[in-house]
């Protein structure tokens, strides 16, 4: 028996958790699963990245089908971001898929790519900053330091998957215009993994403190608010806490979403909830960065 | 005494592939083994260059400077980009430490905790590594 988990028309951060909530009701007795994109019209590097986690928390046994999108050009978008080469991997992939090279146009900072390892995150790191830096400062109007620092919080960012994870996950960088919230350039780090998440990685050394509160909400407050790590080192703590440091300065956001919470920095330009609980279970965790363009007169 | 460390050249051979960022955890942990295995065990101050070396993140902030700074009674760097700086600040700030920054002209600033830089200063004075300039601000000894 195939269950069928319907991939959102608009799939980015804001209609992921409507995705989340099909796959938990989808995965629920083991049945292989069908991630159907047919009808998608478009994707945010979150969507794409959480899409694969959920192929790759759905791969156990047989691998999950996956249906492209039938409008050409969302398809052709997916090619260029490099999703079709990781979903490849970890899906039964059906439709056409369209031959193009990844990472050919300019708003594709860095497309989809795995980190399993810090040789991985090496790499990223390398590689944004031939490709990116140029363009931060060009396109989206970063200040050249907010470029140095965009480097350092993308290596903290894949780190949370190498460091917490217990698996494989992927990232992706892209630049846009936001015209639905901004009106403005943005630019967008997507991290996404199907691992264990926040709350089990926090709990041998957080859950007592916590008492009854302890769950996903409190693991993500106690890393990204308190600094928390789930090693005794004092040192241990410091990538989550430079990331709120350096979007706070550009006037950036962070979203994280880890099981069934979700907490967020939100900066005053956006309307999104500090945290939200009792969502739909999600394994792993998901993490959105987004910097904007700046005016001349910040920060 | 100081003891010179190249970064640079540590970070090239303290892993497989020769990478120019001091990212992640464990490059952290591994150039910061290299640097010990090339500290003598009594070596007082040592000297970290950084000329050369591309970005530096919080982790490896943290693995290389914050911990070495613990180490040693006195910690010192040279060749900072303001992106190191950007880097260095917060890391040493929030573990109490600090650092001693050396200028182009030899004289220290301070990165990190303000306090323990002081006590750093102090300890260069009285190890005559340093002086007081003119100007009143500290350099190191011309070698």
């Amino acid at each position: 028996m195939t269950r069928l988990v319907e991939v959102p028309t608009q799939f980015d951060d804001r209609t992921f958790d409507q995705f989340a909530a099909s796959y938990a009701a989808a995965a629920m007795d083991g049945a292989r699963l069908l991630f159907d994109a047919h009808a998608t019209e478009w994707a945010s590097p979150y969507g794409l990245v959480g899409l694969l986690a959920a192929g790759q928390a759905a791969g156990g046994g047989e691998k999950p089908l996956l249906t492209v999108p039938t409008n050409a050009d969302v398809a052709g978008y997916w090619a260029r971001a490099g999703f079709f080469r990781e979903a490849a991997e970890l899906f039964e992939v059906h439709g056409k898929v369209p031959r193009v090279r990844p990472a050919e146009e300019s708003d594709v900072l860095l497309p989809v790519t795995p980190v399993r390892a810090a040789e991985d995150v090496h790499e990223v790191v390398s590689r944004i900053q031939q490709r990116a830096s140029a363009i931060l400062a060009a396109k989206v109007g970063l200040d050249p330091r907010a470029t140095m620092g965009f480097a350092m919080a993308l290596s903290e960012a894949c780190q949370n998957i190498v460091e917490h994870a217990g698996t494989g996950g992927w990232v992706a960088v892209q630049s846009y215009r936001w015209r639905r919230r901004l009106a403005r350039r943005v630019v967008v780090i997507a991290v996404a993994d199907a691992g264990v998440g926040f709350q089990h990685s926090l709990e041998p050394s957080q859950a007592r403190r916590f008492g009854g509160r302890w769950g996903d909400a409190a693991a993500l407050e106690a890393a990204l608010i308190q600094g928390v790590s789930r090693f005794r080192d004092p040192g241990r703590g410091q990538g989550l806490a430079g990331i709120r440091r350096y979007l706070t300065r550009w006037n950036g956001k962070i979203a994280i979403r880890s099981g069934t919470a979700r907490i967020a920095i939100v900066p005053s330009w956006d309307d999104d909830v500090p945290m939200q609980e009792d969502l739909a279970p999600f394994p792993g965790a998901q993490v959105l960065l987004i910097v904007p363009e700046q005016d001349s007169a910040e920060p | 005494m100081i003891t010179h460390i190249d970064l640079q050249a540590v970070l090239r051979t303290s892993l497989a592939a020769p990478y120019a960022d001091l990212v992640t955890r464990p490059t952290g942990r591994a150039v910061r083994a290299s640097i010990e295995e090339a500290l003598d065990a009594d070596a007082a101050v040592a000297l970290l260059d950084f000329t050369g070396v591309g970005l530096i993140d919080f982790s490896c902030a943290d693995e290389i400077v914050a911990k070495l700074s613990r180490e040693v009674r006195v910690l010192l760097v040279r060749g900072l980009t303001e992106g190191h700086r950007e880097a260095l600040e917060p890391v040493l700030e929030a573990a109490g430490l600090a650092v001693l920054c050396a200028q182009a002209d030899g004289t220290l600033d301070a990165v990190g905790r303000q306090a323990s830089a002081e006590s750093l200063l102090e300890e260069l004075l009285l190890r005559r590594v340093a002086t007081r300039t003119a100007a009143g601000a500290v350099a190191l000894t011309p070698a």
